[in-house]
């Protein structure tokens, strides 16, 4: 809502200026975004000096004028009276939309080229000339905004108004809460007396929609002359922010600024059978709108109707048949008190809204319908010459009543810890126009017409806060009993995740939740895999966001190509995030995942050493050492993982006590190259609500050895074909006493083995926990144990 | 060989082995005095030429001072070890060390903790709840009934079957209201999405959200408790300001500004001039929606908070573009 302070003033007796009229606005709850000069919308527009006249070569009328604006000459055509050089005027550059609504852009006039406009102080909103060139003074500063040459300045409030307070979104509204702040008294136009009289013979009014319609009012003007609009309401209008059209529309559009009732003015002649109803739109009907559409009207729409039809979305739009035009002499003009909520549906069911409209919704003054409905007939009769026919329609079958609202002292003092008199929260109510009655322990208000928000007892309180001043009441701090609460276990999984990739040197990403169906679909996923039904956005931003995620993969993929191709070529990266399943009903289940992506070298290249591209051990040795940080027990790695995107033979499924719960490995080509990726990239998902399913692992501590350990390294040779693993396995299933632990060292292939063979190279450590073990007891261990490993796998020693 | 020519032989030494520079010297100076044929060793050798009683007084001289000088060239020796190893030929200190790595949360999770952290120093526990929800915890449950104005103010994310994109984080309010019995102090972080993508806003984004019920608290707690975040957050000398506002779920409902980051509150770009940034909304837990889940509002009194994490971090970090946190370019990742 643009607020010009000069109206404001008139409405209300204030000597505030404008950045201390925002200031206490701001502070009393109605925001002012900014303070603006109504002049700076109208662009560039700048003092400038002629320098040079000379005569048009095509047109008589028409001058070609060098001028400067202290920096550089521009030629402007002009066809204004009285150029000369020397002269000081208002030079309208490129990309300044003037008074009227032109927009300035270098052009050729009659074969010549025109860099601006010269304006007149119509032009230039100033006044009503149109026919001479504005002039500034001659002491005028060249380049600076035309307005301060001429000591002009317009302040403009835009003021951001809350739902809540549809009342503010007018110059009386504002001027109210000014009043209500600052304790300045409020100046209301004055209204004459308009004739009495009955309207019943010219004109048959009726609600018959109740639920949509609580008043409705009217008044019938005649003799009245379309043109435009005196300036000063003009100038009104455009501060406001509104196109001035001709003198009859602009009044109901000035009314409505200044006293924030919408009001429609119709042809008088054009309503069929001078007759109007208020009434829900039947099956089939459609109206033309102002604004040229033809509407199919949803049964149930609001509307105003004549005898033949719907001539009007009631509190949105007029249709275009019953319009003012330049021949129309009589009107009928509205005013009433509309339903909010139908208003509402109405707007969004046409995908239509209008300053009517958006006005409505919020609630208009019940008891201010007649008020503004008289303040625009004076006015047509005084700006269109007119007269108001004697006689006004007022159908309000049931009168607004103010609530009775109990604001009791123990509240007060409880929810604002307020120590003063009760008098004075009475006297802040008082402020806004009400009914008080201040009792011994609690005050009785009943709110004026306008505050329709005002219902309860909170709203009361907010109301005596925000006018003794939020800034005034007192800061304590909440007191309250402990809790004995516990960390859920999702925190501490998480927060477990972080510690370890972070220290992984991982860094965290956070994608979109929604994501490109075609992703999915490029995984290539079999037909029955519940990633490729993800549930879609009915309204998406775009195709690419539209399916809310099944995977983290996308996401992930889509991140190391942004940053591949930003000359982030080593990446590593992890996402923890919600993915989305849908369900037969209800809320789709939500699944907590974690997200990790390898590209390019694993170590880094620097000056001493080469990098290494990461490959699958470094996948697996990260997933190893994450599963030991979770401290949940039965995580496991297994090969090979199902995921067709994934190459079987280097990579694995995740495991949660068997169960399968993620996967890990290099992503295929196909999939790769679709993220234009070098290869390997190297990615894993897994399911972490899973993972909330396994018992904790317990952390137990062990003795620490006190005799020394004695380890022996076992070279075989076996097959190519033979998982390292698989030896592992079976010394587990061995029992061999006093073995602690035992590790493969080396894996070597190459001379003098032959081809198809490996060398694995395998370490035991012994130890026994009450004394140290002999060399010879080591030995013959040792030996038992390579004879079965030799004639397990058919090895032989290196 | 006389006294003096021992003390003279004693103090030449003395000199030379002062200049030694390296252990080759060194060496060289052993043999030449203590090795086999070494001059200390010949001395030592010859004494049992002299008459007893010259060789008892001359060999105990020259026994000193073999013992001196073994001493020395010890102590010397030791002293030009320790300086060789001062010498590392081929270490260049300039050339950078080798590379490690920690990986750095996303600035967006930093921000959205150390929040959190303030308010579970104050014992509010953490709270979570769907990201897809219902119209009625959205909005209904939140005195936002349909075709409310106040719709207007969030543009919600549809799915079918009347689900949509939680618009903020307020709906945990509800579930949790609806789940324990008050007092209650929780604080709910979460991802939230609105149908808005410009430099100011991304379609999803992360909330906080507070909440508090208990049996006396009022609107001067939630002051409080806003300026001590506010200065936790932003630093202890940060002014803050409440603004009367309006969210249909509170009342009485506030703003909370902060003094400019950036000009201190003179007024600039970033506060628009104004000297001041808004930075949270809270109030009073509107009546209508503590007896929307069963409480009793003469006994039960509420305060709620919401705030955008995005917001805090670009304030606090200087960044002017909240695409930036959803690009997640490593360049930009790292910087935090």
């Amino acid at each position: 809502m643009r607020v010009p302070v000069s109206w404001l003033r008139e409405l209300v007796e204030t000597d505030l200026s404008a950045e201390e009229l925002a200031e206490r606005l701001t502070l009393g709850g109605l925001e002012v975004e900014e303070v603006e000069e109504a002049y700076e919308t109208l662009g560039p527009v700048v003092a400038a000096e002629i320098l040079e006249v000379r005569p048009h070569p095509e047109a008589d009328r028409l001058a070609v004028c060098e001028v400067t604006e202290g920096k550089r000459r521009y030629t402007v055509v002009s066809g204004a009276p009285g150029l000369a050089p020397g002269l000081k005027v208002a030079l309208a550059l490129p990309g300044s939309i003037t008074f009227s609504g032109m927009k300035i852009q270098e052009t050729r006039l009659r074969g010549v080229s025109s860099q601006g406009m010269l304006l007149s102080p119509y032009e230039a909103g100033v006044s009503g000339e149109k026919d001479r060139l504005l002039l500034l003074p001659s002491q005028a500063e060249l380049g600076r905004p035309f307005y301060e040459a001429l000591g002009l300045a317009e302040p403009v409030l835009e003021v951001a108004v809350t739902p809540n307070r549809g009342d503010c979104l007018s110059l009386l509204g504002v001027a109210r809460e000014v009043s209500a702040l600052t304790g300045a008294p409020l100046r209301l136009p004055e209204i004459p007396e308009l004739p009495e009289g009955d309207l019943r013979e010219l004109i048959d009014c009726y609600i018959e929609d109740e639920e949509g319609c609580f008043r409705y009012a009217g008044r019938l003007l005649e003799g009245l002359q379309v043109r435009e609009s005196p300036f000063w309401m003009a100038q009104r209008l455009w501060m406001c922010g509104l196109r001035p059209l001709n003198n009859l529309v602009d009044v109901t559009n000035y009314v409505m600024l200044e006293l924030g009732q919408p009001l429609h003015a119709f042809d008088y002649e054009k309503i069929r059978g001078k007759k109007i109803v208020v009434r829900a739109a039947r099956e089939g009907e459609s109206l033309r709108t102002l604004d040229g559409e033809l509407r199919e009207l949803p049964p149930g729409t609001l509307v105003i109707a004549d005898a033949e039809g719907p001539v009007a979305v009631a509190g949105v739009m007029g249709g275009e048949e019953s319009g003012i035009r330049e021949e129309t002499r009589t009107v009928f003009l509205e005013a009433a008190w509309f339903n909010p909520v139908r208003i509402r549906r109405s707007a969004r069911n046409l995908k239509l809204s209008s300053e009517s409209s958006y006005r409505f919704e919020r609630g208009v003054d019940p008891e201010g319908v007649l008020r503004a409905l008289d303040r625009a007939a004076a006015l047509l009769a005084e700006v269109a010459g007119g007269r108001v026919i004697p006689g006004r329609v007022d159908l309000y079958p049931r009168p607004w009543q103010a609530p009775e609202i109990r604001l009791r002292r123990t509240k007060l003092e409880s929810y604002l810890r307020w120590g003063r008199p009760l008098s004075e929260a009475a006297s802040y109510l008082e402020r806004l126009g009400g009914r008080v009655e201040l009792r011994e322990e609690e005050i009785l208000f009943r709110p004026p017409s306008h505050r329709g928000d005002l219902a309860l007892e909170e709203d009361l309180i907010e109301e005596v806060a925000r006018l003794y001043g939020y800034d005034r009441l007192p800061v304590t701090l909440p007191v309250g009993e402990l809790f004995a609460s516990s960390v859920e276990r999702e925190d501490r999984l998480l927060s477990r995740v972080r510690e370890a990739l972070t220290a992984l040197g991982f860094y965290e990403v956070i994608n979109y939740s929604f994501i490109d169906p075609r992703a999915l679909e490029a995984l290539e996923l079999a037909e029955n895999d519940p990633r490729l039904r993800p549930l879609p956005l009915a309204n998406p931003l775009s195709e690419t966001q539209s399916v809310m995620r099944t995977t983290l993969l996308p996401g992930l993929l889509e991140t190391a190509r942004f940053n591949f191709f930003r000359e982030v070529g080593r990446l590593r990266i992890f996402e923890t995030g919600k993915v989305f399943f849908p369900q037969e009903e209800g809320l789709p289940e939500e699944r907590l995942h974690l997200g990790l992506l390898l590209l390019g070298d694993f170590e880094p290249a620097f000056w001493g050493r080469r990098g290494r591209p990461a490959d699958i051990y470094d996948l697996k040795g990260v997933l190893e050492v994450l599963f030991q940080t979770l401290g949940v027990e039965g995580l496991a790695l297994e090969p090979h993982a199902r995921e067709v995107f994934l190459r079987r033979g280097l990579s694995f499924r995740l495991l949660a006590q068997g169960k399968e719960i993620g996967f890990a490995g290099e992503v295929k080509n196909y999939l790769r190259t679709r993220y234009e990726l070098p290869a390997p990239v190297l990615v894993a998902e897994m399911d972490l609500t899973a993972c909330l399913a396994l018992p904790e692992a317990p952390r137990h501590y062990r003795g620490l050895p006190r005799f020394p350990a004695t380890s022996r390294d076992l070279s075989v040779v076996v097959r190519e074909e033979l998982p390292a693993g698989e030896i592992l396995q079976f010394l587990s299933r061995l029992d061999i006493p006093y073995l602690e632990r035992v590790e493969i060292v080396d894996v070597y292939r190459g001379e003098p083995l032959s081809a198809g063979e490996k060398s694995v190279t395998i370490r035991f450590v012994y130890r026994a926990l009450e004394r140290t073990l002999t060399d010879e007891e080591v030995n013959a261990l040792q030996e038992e144990v390579a004879a079965k490993v030799l004639a397990a796998f058919e090895a032989r020693r290196r | 060989m006389t006294e003096k020519e021992l003390e003279a032989l004693r103090s030449r030494l003395q000199q030379e082995l002062a200049l030694l520079k390296d252990l080759k010297a060194l060496e060289e100076f052993r043999v030449r005095y203590l090795g086999k044929k070494g001059q200390i060793t010949r001395i030592l050798k010859g004494l049992k030429e002299l008459p007893p009683e010259e060789r008892r007084r001359i060999g105990r001289l020259a026994n000193q001072l073999r013992d001196e000088l073994e001493e020395a060239l010890r102590a010397r020796r030791e002293a030009l070890l320790r300086a060789a190893e001062d010498e590392t030929p081929g270490v260049d200190l300039t050339l950078p060390g080798r590379p490690f790595e920690l990986g750095r949360l996303h600035p967006v999770t930093q921000t959205l903790q150390e929040i959190c952290a303030v308010f579970l120093r104050l014992g509010f526990d953490l709270a979570r709840g769907p990201e897809v929800e219902t119209d009625y915890y959205n909005f209904e449950a939140l005195n936002i009934p349909p075709d409310h104005p106040a719709r207007d103010m969030q543009d919600t994310f549809y799915l079918r079957g009347g689900l949509l994109l939680r618009t903020h984080t307020s709906p945990i309010q509800i579930r949790t209201m609806q789940t324990r019995r008050p007092p209650l102090r929780i604080i709910a972080p979460g991802k939230v999405y609105r149908c808005d993508s410009d430099v100011r806003h991304t379609p999803m984004f992360h909330q906080v959200e507070g909440l508090l019920v208990d049996r006396e608290v009022s609107f001067t707690d939630l002051k409080g408790l806003l300026t001590y975040f506010a200065r936790e957050i932003f630093g202890p000398r940060t002014r803050v300001r409440f603004r009367p506002s309006y969210f249909p779920f509170t009342e009485p409902s506030a703003e909370m500004d902060i003094e400019c980051v950036l000009c201190g509150g003179a007024g600039c770009r970033l506060c628009e001039y104004t000297g001041w940034l808004e930075i949270l909304g809270a109030g009073m837990v509107h009546p209508q929606v503590l007896r929307g889940v069963g409480y009793d509002t003469e006994k039960w009194q509420g305060l709620a908070f919401g705030l955008g994490v995005e917001r805090i971090a670009m304030l606090r970090y200087g960044i002017d573009d909240i695409r930036l946190f959803y690009e997640n370019h490593l360049r930009f990742l790292e910087q935090f």
